[in-house]
């Protein structure tokens, strides 16, 4: 039987899910799985629909916030998400394939090292104290990839553009197949994609991020409501928390310095990394 | 441009609104209306349609409030993708109504065809 204390746990995990998730543009799936799966015991696909429905919970509520205050890029998000809901259908479709041959447990170390090999670009550009201009190319016309938003921390309106757009939907694409593959909402490749690959502002990233994944988890949802691993009782106290998190890290990220998301999202990417590769050797 | 923005940030705040509002809804009910010994904790959504939901409305149902929740959160963000197709289009923004449409096309696919395929 469901107690109160249990239910008031699985909000106030919630509450740290969608504060975490809609400041570094990774949804709910990093706090909320590790929690779920080592503290309670929940089985992994579980967890896992768990994290997907708050995915889309902390997307949208937070991204309201950032669409309002113009730090979230409409076009530039909705141009990447061809590639991300497109991989999300060849992931899905590809998972059954993956998982009759016991393949995951590759992906999951491979998607590990991925991540951790990418905190070191991450972590050169916390480092440089401004951001070397790129020359435009086709893309940043073709696609209007421009964009101006105030920002609250230093007071100043900032101009920008984004760059390389085929090189940002690749890795969407592969962001995309993986959420498909493992049921996460692989947020941190769209933000490493956005941040190093398309050298977009980290805090226009981070909010573009969220407004994505939303979209790229509804798609994944689907399946794991089918297969009925979703449990509505264990997901409704979660929502509630969500809501207020992602409420809270909608009005804090504006505030923040670009260095500061910088460094937070660095620090849950190498947590990220660890937590796949423990999954993937089978610990987590 | 200052319009869309607002009318897409008002549709998110909307959809998760309504959706949370079900949620606390189904979770009064449960709690009011349960009789002792019945254990919700291991119910999940297989075999769930969006019909039954329907159906468990009327009847005070609180598990059909709350998956009703589920299931307005799920299509929040197909919803917003199909205000933007709107909104492109009235910008005669074309290259951008094209690649919204592929993303609304990707998704019904993902929601409504996928399913059964996978789940055979």
């Amino acid at each position: 039987m469901i107690t109160a204390i249990y239910l008031a746990f699985l909000a106030i995990l919630g509450l740290a899910a969608g504060f975490v998730g809609s400041i570094t543009g990774l949804g709910g799936g990093v706090v909320l799985i590790p929690a779920l799966t080592l503290l309670l015991g929940m089985p992994i696909e579980y967890a896992a629909g768990a994290s997907l429905i708050s995915t889309i919970a902390t997307s949208s509520g937070a991204a309201s916030a950032y669409v309002k205050d113009r730090l979230a890029n409409i076009r530039i998000g909705m141009s990447l998400e061809i590639a991300t809901t497109l991989g999300a259908i060849v992931g899905s479709l590809a998972a059954a394939l993956i998982y009759t041959h016991n393949l995951e447990q590759v992906i999951f170390i491979l998607f590990g090292l991925v991540l951790l090999s990418s905190t070191y670009p991450t972590f050169r550009e916390l480092r440089k104290a401004k951001r070397s201009r790129m020359n435009r190319d086709w893309s940043t016309d073709f696609f209007n990839l421009h964009g101006k938003y105030y920002d609250s921390a230093t007071k100043r309106y900032v101009s920008y553009s984004g760059y390389r757009w085929l090189f940002g939907e690749g890795v969407m694409l592969v962001a995309g197949v993986i959420s498909g593959l493992l049921g996460i909402g692989s947020g941190a490749l769209k933000v490493i994609g956005m941040d190093w690959g398309m050298k977009l502002p980290i805090k226009v990233t981070t909010s573009t991020s969220n407004f994505m994944i939303g979209v790229t988890a509804a798609a994944g949802s689907a399946i794991y409501w089918v297969m009925g691993y979703i449990q509505p009782l264990l997901l409704a106290p979660i929502l509630v928390g969500i809501l207020a998190g992602s409420y809270l890290g909608s009005k804090m990220l504006p505030e923040m310095k670009g260095r500061h998301v910088r460094g937070f999202f660095l620090v849950v990417l190498v947590l990220l990394g660890i937590e796949m590769i423990l999954r993937g050797v089978g610990i987590a | 441009m200052s319009r869309f923005e607002d009318i897409i940030a008002l549709g998110l705040r909307l959809g998760v609104s309504l959706s949370i509002l079900f949620i606390l809804i189904g979770l009064l009910l449960l709690y009011a209306y349960t009789p002792s010994g019945i254990d919700f904790s291991n119910f999940t959504t297989r075999g769930i349609s969006v019909i039954g939901i329907l159906y468990g409305l009327p009847r005070l149902d609180g598990m059909s409030f709350i998956l009703l929740g589920i299931v307005v959160l799920i299509a929040t963000p197909v919803f917003r993708v199909l205000l933007s197709v709107f909104h492109f289009a009235e910008e005669k923004d074309w290259l951008y109504v094209a690649i919204t449409l592929i993303v609304l096309i990707d998704l019904l696919i993902a929601l409504l065809v996928i399913p059964s395929l996978v789940a055979g």
